[in-house]
């Protein structure tokens, strides 16, 4: 690629800013929107927590925020309380954390920490943020129409998402849910794609595969489980399209509706949950992977330490890539599948615990006898490593599936992928914005609002989420718009008021982080070139952004990124482009 | 409006002080002569240090707050049903593998942060890999997984693979209630075909009589849109209503003319008068679930309309109920509700219960009531609006009162299949004959 001589091309503003090619714009493209979807994401949480903490009492809010067809006098709608939940959960998992989090973080950090000027494809690059854009649109779209967003939850199963007599959202609603899902889906191959080619072929001089960051494999391998899975998600949403428009039977047989029985027969719901959880659960690792990838980076340059076990973390990463495939079952263990089968999905589900550890330990190995700096993305990062042990040990009884027919679909889940998928994902996000914010905007962040964002971040989302266990463990299902029909759900209405006030205050506090962002782009000082005193390479390019990254040649790479105190070197940091001294071992 | 203008106040308002302290911030900052958001002091690294500290302390005694609060099983009791009680035992095996695990690993993880904080005198040590410690750590989990594993694959098989019949009882989901059906005394539930569907059959059994009720339902509906449309028409033979109204009286034609010929083809086969479908005589419609202590049952589960989950948590058992296929599960309950409302954990905490429940309804200007505990069963997969209230009442009883029940309240609730009416007892007699 020629890109040597490009950055002397003066860029108009439409070029620059918004259909640019270079993947460090894109990246903050994508952040921007993220922010936004993930804005809007949580607020429909905090939205919905009200009703649950306070099942009685009219909020007027309400009605001025969501208007009176969701919420009249203030209390709001059965069916749109089903809506919030649903989109609150698509927007979290696909536009914040996968879309959002990999879109950023890839885009940014794969040609800058591999050597290259740019991605493979800058066009290509340029597209899959455009369709991410236009389907966040859509999905956001869905909450201005009368009859409200999807429905049916986050998983959309049909029957329930195909009729709109079964609920309101299913009409339109859902038709815009799978508009925007199949353009999502579109949009995550395209960028996929390109972060797989980029990490094989445009690797500088020296920078061998196990020489990448943790970052890197972290990204490829998130990659490939995205092209894998989500091809399956589109077959799922095009086969649900059909049989919502065009009378086919792929998910519906022997219905009765209050009109009588449909034509439609021998299809059935469960094939939908089969294609849907063969990417929901490689999804979760989607989501969790960058996150892992980019806190073992930043742990160990605050740590200022290598980090313990390179090879096994890459290892732990690839079994729990491969694992990621053979598990969904797990999801389906009630659905009247064969019980054998529920067996071998325990088997392999209880499987991923092993590398998880591995990881985990590692994590804490690093940390033991550092020099640990705190700044706001290792406090991040601590707060992510802990939500990744405490999710993931109850996700061993999740994963039995004898003990599934107790905790199936119950707060237990809801606290358990809380913890392990969303805080430990989100937390990873922040981290990686705290600490590549100088990277994106050649600012610094306030130091002090990322520690006081980071402390009522982690002690309101423990506190919403752990105690939605003892909620599951008391037989509370998820996905209820009231829980005062049952008596026996009455001893939990102080909790339900705990968990809501956290989570007011935990959606509130948020706004310190926006606040920090958006004034540190205007109004932060300037960054320093390698504020952290990190390895990578990504910190030897101008503070400026240029075209092509580097102004000069591609520095060459001679070592790998964690010669974190070295014994022999003067400082306690060594960038890969050092080359290795006479006798000097690699690590 | 007022609302919205409170809030639109309340936000700028705060914005409007963040700028305030960060200005405050940035001036005090230049003052001392500390300009970098980049370097952390060692005051703040200490600081963050002990923070991690306080943090852990007040994380771990949140949870064992909630753990003596709400207990393990927060609210169920123990388990109402055989496998329940295994189910039980399982859960407590792995909470005690878990539970150590996870102190022992977010201690390591605080502790190492509160201890190896920054200092400038301080060199973290070089140590990137160790083979043998990553061994321990991958074995060790590998053993305490290998005992969750065959001790819950083990548990697994043993419910789902119980050979044992026991008596047969069906529960029909529909949005947004249940229906339960009693095989009776033959304990064989009789046929039923969801085409059938209709308001007096409510879960499509195929007896005779249900096939013709619902021939002459569909052959009046077809009579009735003929007229319609007939009625409709000026002396040319043209429509009088609009092209869309009209299509869709010939679609829904169409429709039924179709379903009456699907039940044709699929389950009258010509047998009008045969014995086909006589095991429904003797099947009872309820809506409550009643159950007999001891008493081994196969719980067959079909769905009208969408994907519902029959949660029945006191006996720890749920599965799906989809439309198109047939789920079942088998349970035998081992505690009548009498026998649970007497428990004194039971009775301590409705106590409880009551209070809360009745302050509740003080507050919302509702009648106050006396909450007396009861077996549930709860939908557990999302199904719409309805889907927090599908609740269906399950008492468990002796053999005796379930008899004088059935005997009582089976005829009141009951919808017959065959033409005559025929009360439980009868049909006993007939059985035995």
């Amino acid at each position: 690629m020629a890109h040597d001589t490009h950055h002397h091309h003066k860029e108009s503003f439409f070029t620059k800013y918004i259909f640019s090619q270079d993947h460090k714009m894109i990246g903050k493209q994508y952040l921007l929107t993220a922010i936004f979807m993930g804005a809007i994401g949580i607020t429909l949480s905090a939205l919905f927590r009200m009703k649950l903490g306070w099942p009685d009492t009219q909020f007027s809010i309400l009605e001025s925020i969501l208007g009176s067809d969701a919420a009249p006098d203030g209390m709001l709608d059965s069916n749109w309380y089903l809506g919030l939940v649903t989109l609150h959960g698509t927007i979290m998992v696909f536009f914040v954390l996968t879309g959002g989090l990999s879109g950023t973080f890839s885009n940014l950090l794969i040609p800058l920490q591999v050597g290259a000027r740019d991605m493979a494809s800058g066009l290509m690059n340029m597209i899959a943020y455009w369709l991410f854009f236009l389907s966040s649109v859509l999905m956001a779209a869905s909450l201005f129409i009368e009859t409200g967003p999807a429905m049916a939850g986050w998983t959309v199963y049909p029957p329930l998402s195909v009729l709109e007599e079964f609920q309101p959202g299913s009409g339109l609603g859902m038709t815009l849910w799978l508009l925007s899902m199949t353009v999502f889906i579109a949009s995550s191959l395209l960028g996929g794609i390109n972060y797989i080619v980029t990490i094989l072929n445009l690797r500088t001089k020296g920078m061998s595969m196990t020489r990448l960051p943790l970052t890197i494999w972290a990204f490829f391998i998130t990659a490939i489980l995205g092209v894998l899975s989500f091809p399956v998600l589109l077959s799922a949403a095009v086969l649900l399209l059909m049989d919502r428009g065009f009378g086919t039977s792929f998910y519906m047989s022997d219905i009765v509706t209050s009109s009588g029985a449909l034509d439609a027969t021998g299809g059935s719901p469960i094939l939908y949950e089969h294609l849907f959880w063969f990417l929901g659960h490689p999804e979760v690792y989607i989501i969790l992977l960058p996150a892992l990838g980019m806190t073992s980076e930043i742990i160990s340059t605050c740590s200022r330490k290598p980090i313990f076990g390179y090879r096994a973390m890459i290892g732990s990463m690839l079994a729990i890539g491969f694992l990621s495939f053979i598990v969904w079952g797990h999801h389906m263990f009630l659905t009247g599948m064969n019980p054998f089968l529920g067996g071998v999905f325990t088997f392999t589900t209880l499987l991923i615990a092993i590398p998880s550890a591995v990881k985990a330990f590692n994590y804490i190995t690093t940390i033991w006898k550092g020099n640990v700096i705190m700044t706001p993305a290792m406090l991040f990062c601590i707060g992510s490593v802990s939500t990744f042990i405490s999710g993931g040990v109850t996700g061993i009884i999740l994963a039995d599936s004898a003990l599934d027919i107790s905790q199936h679909d119950t707060y237990f889940v809801v606290g358990h992928f809380h913890i392990v998928m969303g805080m430990t994902a989100i937390l990873g996000m922040f981290a990686g914005i705290y600490h590549w914010f100088p990277k994106m905007y050649g600012k610094s962040m306030n130091k002090r609002m990322g520690m006081v964002h980071f402390w009522v971040t982690i002690v309101t989302g423990y506190g919403v989420f752990l105690p939605m266990h003892f909620l599951g463990e008391g037989g509370l299902p998820r996905r209820y718009y009231e829980n005062t029909n049952f008596p026996m759900f009455d001893h939990f209405l102080d909790l339900n008021i705990l968990i809501s006030i956290f989570a007011t205050i935990g959606v509130l506090s948020q706004l310190i982080f926006f606040f920090n962002f958006f004034y540190s782009i205007f109004r932060g000082p300037k960054a320093s070139l390698n504020p952290w005193n990190a390895n990578t390479l990504e910190w030897t390019t101008p503070l400026e952004h240029v075209h092509g990254n580097w102004i000069g040649e591609i520095p060459t790479v001679y070592r790998w990124p964690y010669d974190y105190s070295k014994p022999g070197k003067e400082k306690d940091f060594v960038p890969q482009t050092v080359p290795l001294d006479d006798n000097e071992e690699e690590h | 409006m007022e609302g919205k203008f409170v809030i639109i106040i309340a936000v700028a308002l705060f914005f409007i002080a963040l700028v305030q302290l960060m200005k405050i911030y940035d001036l005090a900052a230049k003052v001392r002569g500390n300009k970098s958001q980049e370097k952390v002091t060692r005051g703040e690294n200490m600081l963050m240090a002990n923070l991690m500290l306080v943090f852990m302390v007040a994380f771990f005694g949140f949870i064992i707050w909630l753990i003596f609060k709400y207990g393990a099983n927060a609210g169920l009791y123990k388990a109402a049903s055989e496998h329940g009680e295994k189910l039980d035992s399982l859960l407590m095996l792995n909470w005690y593998i878990i539970l150590p695990v996870f102190f022992f690993t977010n201690s390591l993880l605080f502790i190492f942060s509160w201890r190896y904080y920054h200092r400038e005198e301080r060199k973290a040590l070089y140590y990137p890999h160790n083979n043998k410690l990553e061994l321990v750590w991958t074995i060790l989990p590998a053993i305490a997984l290998a005992i969750i594993i065959v001790f819950g694959i083990r548990t697994w098989n043993d419910i789902m693979y119980n050979k044992e019949k026991g008596q047969v009882v069906e529960v029909y989901a529909y949005q947004f209630g249940w229906l339960v059906r009693y095989a009776g005394v033959d304990n064989q539930l009789g046929e039923a075909n969801y085409k059938l569907v209709s308001s007096t059959n409510p879960l499509g059994v195929i007896t005779d009589k249900s096939i013709n009720d619902t021939y002459e339902e569909i052959d009046k509906k077809v009579s009735n849109i003929d007229q319609d449309l007939k009625g409709n028409r000026n002396k040319n033979g043209d429509l009088l209503i609009p092209k869309s109204k009209a299509d869709k009286k010939l679609e829904e034609l169409e429709r039924l003319k179709r379903r009456k010929y699907r039940i044709e083809a699929a389950i009258d086969k010509g047998e009008t008068n045969s014995t086909a479908y006589s095991t429904s005589d003797d099947d009872v419609v309820v809506q409550e679930l009643h159950l007999v202590k001891d008493q081994p049952y196969t719980f067959i589960f079909r769905s009208k309309d969408v994907i519902h989950c029959p949660w029945l948590p006191h006996f720890r058992a749920q599965i799906n109920a989809v439309p198109g296929m047939e789920t079942s599960f088998k349970l035998t309950p081992t505690i009548t509700t009498k026998e649970m409302r007497m428990m004194p954990e039971v009775q301590e905490h409705y106590k409880n219960i009551n209070e809360i429940h009745n302050e509740r309804k003080r507050r919302i200007g509702e009648e106050e009531e006396k909450v007396l505990f009861d077996y549930v069963l709860l939908c557990n997969k999302i199904c719409g609006a309805g889907h927090s209230n599908m609740q269906l009442k399950v008492i468990v009883e002796t053999q005796e009162e379930f008899e004088n029940w059935i005997e009582n309240n089976g005829d009141k609730k009951r919808l017959t299949f065959s033409g005559q009416e025929v009360s439980w007892s009868e049909t006993k007699e007939q059985a035995s004959l």
